[in-house]
């Protein structure tokens, strides 16, 4: 293990100071617990966001708290769920009164969790809380059937959630409304990545899983859960054209429809490799007679120093697409 | 009767859950990790310590400590499943501190829609459900046609032990046990045994 750390044990903590030193402006913590983050900006009467899952992941989880976005995050070691007081104590700070709603990725652990935390919230507090959990990785289940539950893991597209929500939540939009708009958007995006080496949980000190030196692992998820092939490392059009078919079909799209397209690296991909990869997906939009209305292209939800990259497809209507358009500030994500 | 029957409930159910300890984790061991003998036992233990000492009159209030409780002390999925039940059971029984059997009907469904819908599995798919739900069912319809608590609680034993054995034969879709395949239809379901345990725990507190 080669990583710029003091203590592995004190990894998500110290992190979680740096954050605080450096954006107090946004962020800060309730509780007396820095893992229980909250915005500095708490608007009264508006319906509280918060998100939480493992650490290892920034910008996820907690990046996206700030205005126009969440307002709290339950921020867990790495990899590994926050626990139902954190999220107790963090939907009490957040509420302003409108009730709070909770958006995560689909985990298991981080369902339970969640949901522990809400029936305390509720029977202590009387805060009303609803849940909507995100789970795009088309690589990672097949769709879920209607009435079925939804087996697909969250991974970047979680961002686009954020933001509409954010922005309807902003608006002073009641509950029910800010719900179903982050009901809509998790509807509408699909995400699909590629791993080119492992990731290392400090604690743990060795890669949980290998990737031979030529090869990559198409469709992994962000903790290294298998995806669904492994092969010979090929050339970026020719990755992107395999992702892009299993991503638009998935929706699917006619001719004419607008999407915002996320290129999101995975840890230890260059900027400039995710901009090769964005080139060919501009070209294959436009072949499919697809309108981007917009790219965000970086790092949004890493998988510690995992190299590789995702791509995540949010289709648009003129609802979502005004909500997406909408300013929002927070430590990661700025947008005029 | 007052909440002192769910303090004595509990006891019941964590008594019952020391005692099954090694069936516990042996039935776990075929296809899980084994711990659900431990995660019971400490669970429950910690659910009805809470309960016996707080000395809440709040049915409601006790079975949400309680839950609590065992959250804390028993934090794997089976476990915070059985504290998710143990809280919406309370949520039902908010305000109440008088108890009649219907309310103890109320809490058993409670329970189970918790389980329910937190763990997204149905009756059929070889868990906890398929012994409780028999026993949940029993236990209303003898209440309804006019068994006392202690009757009715008796043929939720009953039939949430045959359910235990019916889901022998089902095929495992969650978790662990699913890995096997086929071969789960061979397997005894170590959730479905707790539900028959916690069935037979209430008959015992209502004897």
């Amino acid at each position: 293990m080669k990583k710029i750390i003091n203590k592995p044990e004190n990894y998500v903590d110290e992190m979680l100071e740096g954050l605080y030193a450096a954006h107090p402006d946004y962020i800060t913590y309730t509780a007396d617990e820095l893992r229980c983050l909250v915005t500095s900006n708490k608007v009264p009467g508006k319906v509280g966001i918060v998100t939480g899952g493992g650490s290892g992941h920034l910008p996820l989880f907690l990046g996206y708290v700030g205005r126009g976005m969440l307002d709290g995050c339950c921020v867990g070691g790495v990899f590994q769920s926050p626990s139902p007081e954190q999220v107790f104590h963090v939907t009490k700070e957040v509420d302003g009164g409108a009730g709070v709603l909770y958006i995560y990725g689909n985990y298991n652990g981080d369902i339970l969790n969640f949901d522990m935390g809400a029936e305390m919230a509720d029977f202590e507090e009387n805060i009303r809380v609803e849940t909507v959990v995100a789970g795009e990785d088309v690589a990672s289940a097949a769709p879920a059937g209607p009435g079925e539950p939804n087996h697909r893991r969250g991974v970047a597209g979680i961002v686009f959630v954020y933001k509409c929500a954010g922005a309807a939540a902003a608006r002073m939009k009641d509950l029910d409304e800010v719900k179903r708009i982050a009901e809509k958007a998790a509807a509408n995006v699909r995400t699909m990545g590629v791993a080119l080496t492992p990731c290392t949980i400090p604690e743990v000190g060795a890669p949980g899983f290998t990737i031979a030196d030529d090869e990559m692992a198409i469709g992994m998820g962000i903790h290294g859960e298998a995806g669904i092939r492994n092969g010979k490392l090929e050339p970026a059009d020719k990755i992107v054209d395999e992702m892009l078919e299993k991503i638009l079909p998935d929706i699917p799209y006619t001719k004419g429809d607008e999407v915002a397209v996320l290129v999101n690296g995975l840890g230890a991909t260059p900027l400039d490799e995710q901009y090769i990869v964005t080139r060919h997906i501009s070209k294959r939009m436009e072949e499919e007679g697809i309108k981007v209305h917009r790219y965000y292209v970086g790092e949004f939800a890493t998988a510690m120093e995992m190299a590789g990259f995702s791509i995540s497809l949010f289709k648009l209507d003129d609802e979502l697409k005004e909500l997406l358009d909408a300013p929002a500030a927070t430590p990661f994500f700025k947008q005029l | 009767m007052d909440v002192s029957y769910l303090v004595k409930l509990l006891g019941e159910i964590s008594r019952t859950m020391d005692e099954n300890r090694e069936r516990l984790i042996e039935l776990d061991s075929v296809a899980g990790d084994g711990d659900l003998g431990l995660t019971m036992t400490k669970g429950f233990r910690a659910a009805y310590d809470t309960a016996k000492d707080s000395g809440e009159t709040d049915a409601g209030r006790l079975l949400y400590n309680a839950g609590k409780a065992m959250s804390g002390a028993a934090p794997s999925t089976m476990g915070t499943l059985m504290a998710l039940g143990l809280m919406q059971g309370g949520k039902v029984l908010k305000g109440k501190t008088e108890l009649a059997g219907g309310d103890i009907a109320d809490f058993f469904a409670a329970y189970e829609e918790a389980v329910m819908t937190r763990g997204k599995a149905k009756l059929g798919e070889k868990t906890f459900l398929d012994g409780f739900d028999p026993g949940v069912k029993a236990l209303k319809s003898a209440l309804d046609s006019g068994a006392s608590l202690a009757g009715a609680t008796k043929k939720a034993a009953e039939a949430a032990e045959e359910g235990f054995k019916a889901a022998k034969s089902m095929l495992a879709v969650h978790g662990k046990p699913a890995v096997k395949g086929e071969a789960s239809r061979e397997m005894d379901d170590p959730g479905a045994c707790v539900a028959a345990l916690i069935m037979q725990a209430a008959a015992a507190a209502s004897a």
